[in-house]
């Protein structure tokens, strides 16, 4: 290749990059195309989450199909990313082929080893960690980080250490060769095969790099517990231990350990994974070995005056619920494995929980931990031995954290507690209970009758994402940035749908919104956690004031006053009972690499390619890059668009050039003008009916004092400035369902972005309005202005200075139609607003002018919750 | 308990798929309902047992490893035309789905399908029947 050509080709590339290569209508059908699949996405994903609501049967095969179609459609949504912004996002494809393998890897049986530290402190842990901490541990975490229910300071070893020790000593090969090969059905070749493992496990090598991390962990809870003489306790946690399976009583747990010990113990609970009873269950319910790993936790031994469990629903007949608390002096051991007698006490499962008996055991003896280690059995002195251990406080601290525990997980628990020698109670641990409470669908007329004297405040509205039942405290949220302060256990009301809700989905007992789409980011999410939601009900934050006390039943989708007890058992029984099958597993751990969304502020550092840990994440990273690249590009089009511009013939001289990319307009291609009724683009004829049917232009703000002579003064005097040749020609682009405007009129300079279609999830409007002659004061009040009314019109509003960026999203056609008509509504009120905002008065003087003369529009006035100002929302300056 | 038709019996049910979480599923939920549930993982035991024994009902998978379960819908119903077939299948085309109603199914349910479609459609066969 000689020089010149290399130089060519070297200019070629340059000039490639500073310009797009495809023609816009070739961008634009990508963009659409990322619309349509990111749908598509959305809604299979809310397909696989229906099918873990146990009403569903399915194979393996439709959770291989639906993987397969999903990420089909993830690697061309990327795809269609790469033409739009003609670049190679590689991280993106990366991240993809991560997600893909991991899937892939589910899909085949193999193992699938968390990415985790070999140890994690208590505190680190919650709900989601189950994959590193075991259920048990992760509920632990749960009780003690999101609950603030006390619990002793620990750590746990995670699976990841399990797999690390197991792979470092040879274990699984062996174990793979043992089940493949032996006759299991034969006991003792069974117990034979068993023994082996285990001694094989307890005379292991531990890594050093666990080791390490488990004498780290033992100084910080040392540090901060300081004696000298702490004793643990290290209990198992296994994965599908107090999930599903209650795997209750099949592994190890090793008390009363000294410090020096803990790691021998961990070697204990570790065999226990492979004596002949847990191997026999595992086999018995299909489990297979890649779904075994035992993570181990280690926690601070409660020196225990009294112990016991609580199930929140007793395993009694069916028409008297209550809950039943065991309890006996010393350490629970003796309770929980049911070798001693213990007291027995039931009580009301409704507060206050009245106790409906107590029945004394006759508790001759009891377990304490040792001095040295070990636990023993001593004599109960003489004058305990028949006393109940519970006094009536303590019976009703107890039930009130069970039930505490219960409403959060929504089923009912078996809690196992402990008491020490100061009085304090600690939560041990809490699992699922086996047991079905009675049928409520049995009860459902009669509680109907009950809730009909219950008062309804709205009911039918919108779309029920998640069913269930839920009562709680209100808390209604102007902007999805203000949740630090969310409660636990309330009810969110919100204006639109939020991704950014996913922070307070473990808080939330229910979730309201005005506006939003039931496929849309926050449902799949609401589905996932299982949180009774209901969407679009145009009417949540209108009706629900912050601490209003209100039940949903979103079974029926209702919303009652106050809290409807008849209802409230609902709470617990509309969580079905998990399918016990492999294949609900395996969608399960499957749908842990497509649903959860981690990238939820655009805005923060971590909502980038490179940290996509889902195909949730990537589809929502690729929609927000491509509505990014859409307006980039189209804010440039000017250079290079290849359709004819047509001129609009209007009433109100707009000068407007129209470019057709695709059924925006019935006018020949070859004309060079057209009317408004040639006009076939939705969100365009919108917006150019609004602004004559709601004569805003010929009609200047209403002026009322000495500014007004000043306002006509220099209305004159701008419109004479605002000669088109002075400002440049105005553009749009357009086809049936997409506009693109820029407009330029006296000195307000706007952008309009927009999608309308019948598809609720595509639809949007991006508003942006700059510009004025006037004080600084004037225009940033008029940008309040601008603000208080897009507020009012359900826009999210953001004012930097006299820049306005407005942003509505989801809504279904007609209501976007009415909005849009009300900004060209808002542009002609808004033409010469900056030169008579006098004062701040004025402000809420022509919001007041505006708001009421908008009636015109037949959209507004059908569309009732459009157009009511929401009192308390002024303060927008930090708004989103 | 549902009676059948024409008798103070239970409804019996023949249930075949490969998919062995597909009978598990279906038996309990089919009890519950008061039937007589008998469940299949290959076609070559169904066969035989369709050879010993009428069922009322027979609900059956198409693509499967072995006979396909077309060839075993047909033999069913020159067995007992009076049998009522249900077909349940994950590759739900309309071919197949004309097929199997060529042949007589009596219904077609896609997977995955939730337990109150199938019930519903072994129930709409019983009024059918009743009405005849």
């Amino acid at each position: 290749m000689d020089i010149v050509c290399g130089l060519k080709k070297f200019f070629t590339l340059f000039r490639s990059s500073s310009q797009p290569v495809l023609p816009f209508t070739v961008l634009f059908k990508k963009f659409r195309s990322i619309l349509e699949r990111n749908n598509l996405i959305l809604e299979l994903m809310a397909d696989m989450g229906d099918k873990l609501g146990g009403e569903y049967i399915f194979d393996s095969q439709f959770v291989v199909d639906s993987t397969g179609r999903i990420s089909d459609l993830v690697f061309k949504l990327i795809s269609d990313l790469c033409v739009m912004t003609q670049s190679e996002i590689v991280d993106l494809f990366v991240a993809f082929e991560r997600i893909q393998f991991q899937i892939q890897e589910e899909l085949a049986g193999r193992r699938a080893v968390p990415v985790t530290k070999p140890v994690l402190l208590l505190d680190e842990l919650n709900g989601d960690f189950s994959e590193e901490a075991g259920n048990k541990f992760a509920n632990l975490g749960e009780i003690r980080n999101t609950l603030d229910l006390p619990t002793m300071d620990g750590f746990v070893v995670t699976t990841r250490s399990f797999f690390d020790f197991m792979e470092a000593n040879g274990l699984f090969k062996h174990i793979e060769k043992g089940l493949a090969e032996l006759d299991l059905a034969d006991e003792s070749i069974l117990e034979a095969f068993c023994e082996e493992v285990r001694r094989r496990i307890l005379s292991g090598t531990m890594p050093r790099h666990i080791v390490s991390a488990i004498h780290a962990a033992l100084d910080i809870i040392c540090g901060r517990n300081r004696a000298n003489t702490l004793r643990f306790a290290v209990r198992s946690s296994a994965w599908g231990e107090d999930s599903e399976f209650s795997f209750a009583g099949q592994y190890e747990s090793v008390l009363n350990v000294p410090r020096k010990g803990v790691i021998d113990a961990w070697r204990e609970v570790a065999a226990s994974v492979y004596t002949p009873e847990a191997l026999r269950y595992r086999l018995h319910r299909g489990y297979r070995e890649s779904e075994t790993a035992m993570a181990v936790g280690c926690q601070l031994m409660v020196e225990a005056e009294v112990s016991g469990a609580m199930y929140t629903y007793a395993p009694v007949a069916a028409e008297t619920e209550a809950m039943v608390i065991s309890a006996a002096w010393g350490l629970g051991e003796a309770v929980v494995s049911g070798t001693a007698e213990s007291d027995t006490i039931f009580l009301d499962r409704l507060p206050p929980h009245r106790v409906l008996s107590i029945e004394a055991g006759h508790k001759a003896s009891k377990i304490i931990g040792e001095q040295n280690g070990g636990t023993a059995w001593v004599d109960v002195p003489e004058e305990l031995q028949d006393a109940a251990c519970l006094s009536g406080e303590y019976i009703q601290r107890l039930a009130q954290t069970a039930a505490m525990i219960e409403r959060y997980y929504r089923r009912p628990q078996d809690v196992e507690w402990a008491i020490d020698r100061q009085g304090n109670l600690f939560i041990l641990q809490s699992r699922p209970l086996n047991v079905k409470p009675t049928q409520p669908e049995l009860h459902r007329p009669h509680i109907d009758n009950a809730a009909l004297s219950a008062q309804a405040l709205f009911s039918g509205k919108g779309t029920v994402v998640q069913g269930g039942v839920a009562s709680g405290t209100v808390y209604v949220t102007a902007t999805d940035d203000d949740l630090k302060d969310f409660p636990f256990g309330a009810i969110l009301v919100a204006h639109h749908t939020s991704p950014k809700y996913s922070r307070i989905m473990r808080k939330a007992r229910a979730i309201l919104t005005d506006i939003g789409s039931a496929t849309g980011h926050m449902a799949t999410l609401a589905r996932e956690y299982r949180v009774p939601t209901v969407v679009d009900t145009g009417i949540a934050t209108k009706v629900l004031k912050t601490g209003d006390v209100v039940t949903l039943d979103a079974i029926r989708n209702v919303v009652y006053a106050g809290t409807v007890k008849e209802l409230s058992q609902f709470e617990i029984t509309q969580e079905e009972v998990f399918e016990e099958t492999y294949e609900y597993r395996m969608l399960k751990r499957v749908l842990k690499k497509v649903t959860p969304l981690n990238l939820v502020d655009p805005n923060s550092e971590i909502f980038r390619a490179a940290r996509c840990q889902t195909f949730h994440d990537i589809t929502r990273f690729v929609h927000e890059k491509a509505v990014e690249s859409l307006i980039d590009l189209s804010e440039n089009y000017q250079r290079y668009h290849d359709k004819g511009s047509k001129r609009l013939k209007y009433p109100i001289p707009l000068d407007l050039t129209i470019i057709d990319i695709g059924k925006g307009t019935s006018a020949l291609p070859e004309a060079k003008s057209l009317t408004l009724e040639q006009v076939t683009s939705t969100p365009m004829k919108a917006l150019l009916e609004g602004l004559i049917e709601s004569r805003m232009w010929e009609t200047a703000p209403v002026a009322v004092d000495m500014g007004s002579f000043m306002s006509s003064f220099s209305r004159t005097f701008s419109s004479t400035m605002a000669r088109p040749e002075d400002v440049g020609r105005n553009l749009a682009v357009v086809s049936d369902t997409y506009m693109n405007l820029h407009l330029r009129l006296g000195y307000h300079f706007s952008i309009l972005d927009s999608y309308i279609g019948e598809e609720i999830n595509d639809n949007y409007i991006y508003f942006r309005f700059l510009g004025g002659v006037s004080t600084v004061e004037r225009r940033s009040r008029r940008a309040k202005f601008i603000a208080d009314v897009m507020v009012g019109f359900d826009f999210l509003a953001e004012i930097h200075g006299d820049l306005i960026v407005g942003r509505l999203k989801k809504l279904s056609r007609e209501r976007m139609v009415g909005r849009m008509k009300v900004l060209g509504g808002l542009i002609g009120y808004t033409r010469q607003l900056d030169v008579n905002m006098t004062s701040d008065e004025r402000i809420d003087f022509h919001l007041a002018d505006f708001m009421q003369r908008i009636h015109v529009l037949k959209e507004v006035r059908d569309d009732a919750p459009m157009c009511e100002l929401r009192p308390g929302n002024r303060d927008f300056d930090s708004r989103r | 308990m549902p009676p059948c038709a024409n008798c103070a019996r239970e409804t019996e049910i023949l249930i075949l798929d490969d998919e062995p979480i597909v009978c598990k599923r279906l038996k309990p939920a089919f009890q519950k309902a008061g039937y007589a549930v008998e469940t299949f993982n290959d076609s070559a035991s169904a066969l035989t047992r369709v050879e010993e024994k009428r069922f009322d009902i027979v609900i059956t998978d198409l693509k499967m490893e072995g006979a396909d379960g077309m060839v075993f819908l047909s033999r069913v119903k020159e067995l007992y035309p009076e049998t009522g077939i249900i077909v349940i299948t994950g590759f739900a085309t309309s071919e197949t789905a004309k097929e199997s109603f060529r042949k007589g199914a009596f219904d077609f349910v896609a997977k995955p399908f939730k337990l109150g479609d199938i019930l519903d459609a072994v129930r709409r066969f019983e009024e059918s029947r009743k009405k005849d």
